[in-house]
């Protein structure tokens, strides 16, 4: 067996009906490492982050996440995903509970951390992504980029080891795509390894030690932002590219 | 023409309106709780996956839809006695209601379900929560709110339905305005009366449909951030 990374595809497929739509996946993130996952939109970049987590499954090959095998009957699917936090495109904060609920309600159930301690360490995250003061506000009362730091709070709650990003920021008004993605970088700086679906360049730039770009389900190009950003091998991801930048 | 209207009958029967009316009250309230726990459980049945408990739930909730609730009384009232089931009337009545009243309410219970978003279902699972924790913290919650304006719509047909009750002779509320309507050939202050006091039932309800919606609707208003 070769090298395991934190997540490892291997020749991974996966169609919808007779669309194929992840081609002979082969991918591994390291511990630590910060992946961004780029393409055109229907490439399977968002199935491919939710199969990490078992919210899509495969057809064949091989994923492994933390040293578990997805699909094996000794993986506990339930309890691998406590271990992956995931941030969706359209937040899904649970809009019946308090930004401080909503962060505490894996850990106090799923976890069975004390209420005291889950709402300690809540009230500190919270802080932590710049919502002190709205710990008591619910989800309407929160502007799209509040509610995406709460919902990366709600995530980081749990203690991940991993965390995946499914276009956090493309819901969001400009003005607030910024307060975002520092929380992300933040959070990436402490060491999380981390894959994440977007189309922010500054970011990739920042803290991604890799850029993958998809196409029609498949994996086209790999290299580190600055090869990828300035020397893109393929036509495809020039095109991709040339798109996305020229506004 | 109304001179030959006879309040005076009216209040003279009204201790038998009285207890029509406490009984109509009591009844529906049992067979509504019983019509909740028809509904529940047949609403968890027919949102499973697998189609040995969901068949069955479509079925029951199709054959008490698409049959009159008279129907459905008299087959139990009659019918269940050539069975070899002898129960009181007042017992028929209240399983009568609740069986179909069950139905209608597993169908709210389950839009209710439905009506929430898919990504709540998904960020319950993806935080490692089990089917009935997203149940229990998640889905239920917010479902719950959605569905009790429906279910109050459906208490108020089922205190209208509990009138057919007086077919098989349970002293309810329109079985004492058919007892002053026979006793003194007065249907007219008979059936008006017992119109009244359905009413007033149906304002009592409807004023709690009212509040409960204005009291489990308080969604924060949107503050300008």
């Amino acid at each position: 067996m070769t090298k395991t990374g934190m997540i490892d595809f291997r020749g991974v497929n996966k169609w919808f009906g007779a669309l194929n739509v992840l081609r002979d996946i082969t991918l591994s993130v390291e511990p630590r490492e910060v992946v961004v996952v780029c393409g055109p939109s229907g490439s399977g970049k968002s199935t491919l982050i939710r199969c990490i987590n078992g919210l899509e499954t495969i057809r064949d090959g091989d994923l492994v996440v933390d040293g578990q095998r997805l699909g094996d009957p000794a993986t506990n699917m339930t309890r691998l995903r406590t271990e992956i936090g995931f941030v969706f495109q359209s937040f899904n904060l649970y809009p019946h509970k308090t930004a401080l609920e909503n962060v505490t309600l894996a850990p106090i159930h799923v976890r069975k951390i004390p209420r005291a301690e889950a709402e300690q360490a809540g009230r500190e995250l919270l802080a932590k992504v710049g919502l002190a003061d709205k710990v008591d506000a619910y989800p309407a009362q929160l502007s799209g980029g509040q509610q995406q730091r709460v919902a990366i709070a709600r995530c980081l709650g749990m203690r991940p080891k991993i965390m995946l990003f499914d276009e956090p920021t493309s819901a969001l008004d400009p003005e607030m795509i910024s307060e975002v993605l520092d929380v992300m970088v933040a959070v990436a700086e402490e060491g999380m390894t981390m894959m994440v679906v977007t189309h922010e360049m500054g970011f990739a730039r920042k803290v991604a030690q890799r850029v993958v770009f998809m196409d029609a389900g498949a994996i086209v190009e790999s290299g580190t932002p600055d090869e990828f950003f300035s020397h893109p091998k393929t036509d495809r991801s020039r095109a991709f590219l040339s798109k996305i930048l020229r506004h | 023409m109304l001179e030959n209207f006879s309040f005076r009958t009216i209040v003279e029967y009204l201790p038998l309106f009285g207890q029509g009316l406490v009984t109509t009250v009591w009844l529906s309230l049992i067979s509504f709780a019983g019509a909740l726990a028809v509904g529940i459980v047949l609403s968890a049945m027919n949102l499973q996956r697998g189609w040995l408990f969901r068949v069955p739930a479509k079925a029951y909730i199709d054959a008490v839809r698409a049959t009159p609730l008279l129907a459905q009384l008299y087959f139990l009232y009659f019918g269940l006695p050539r069975l070899g089931f002898v129960l009181p009337e007042l017992v028929v009545g209240i399983l009568a209601l609740s069986l179909n009243s069950g139905a209608y309410v597993a169908e709210i219970i389950r839009a209710g379900i439905l009506s929430i978003p898919r990504g709540q279902v998904e960020a319950g699972v993806a935080s490692g929560m089990t089917y009935v924790q997203r149940m229990r913290l998640v889905i239920l919650p917010q479902a719950f709110k959605v569905t009790i304006p429906p279910l109050l719509g459906q208490a108020i047909v089922l205190v209208k339905d509990s009138a057919l009750l007086s077919l098989i002779s349970v002293a309810e509320l329109t079985r004492a305005g058919q007892l002053l309507a026979s006793d003194r050939f007065m249907p007219a202050e008979g059936f008006i009366t017992i119109a009244a006091f359905y009413l007033l039932l149906y304002y009592c309800l409807k004023g709690l449909a009212a509040l409960s919606g204005r009291w489990l609707g308080l969604q924060p208003a949107r503050s300008s951030t």
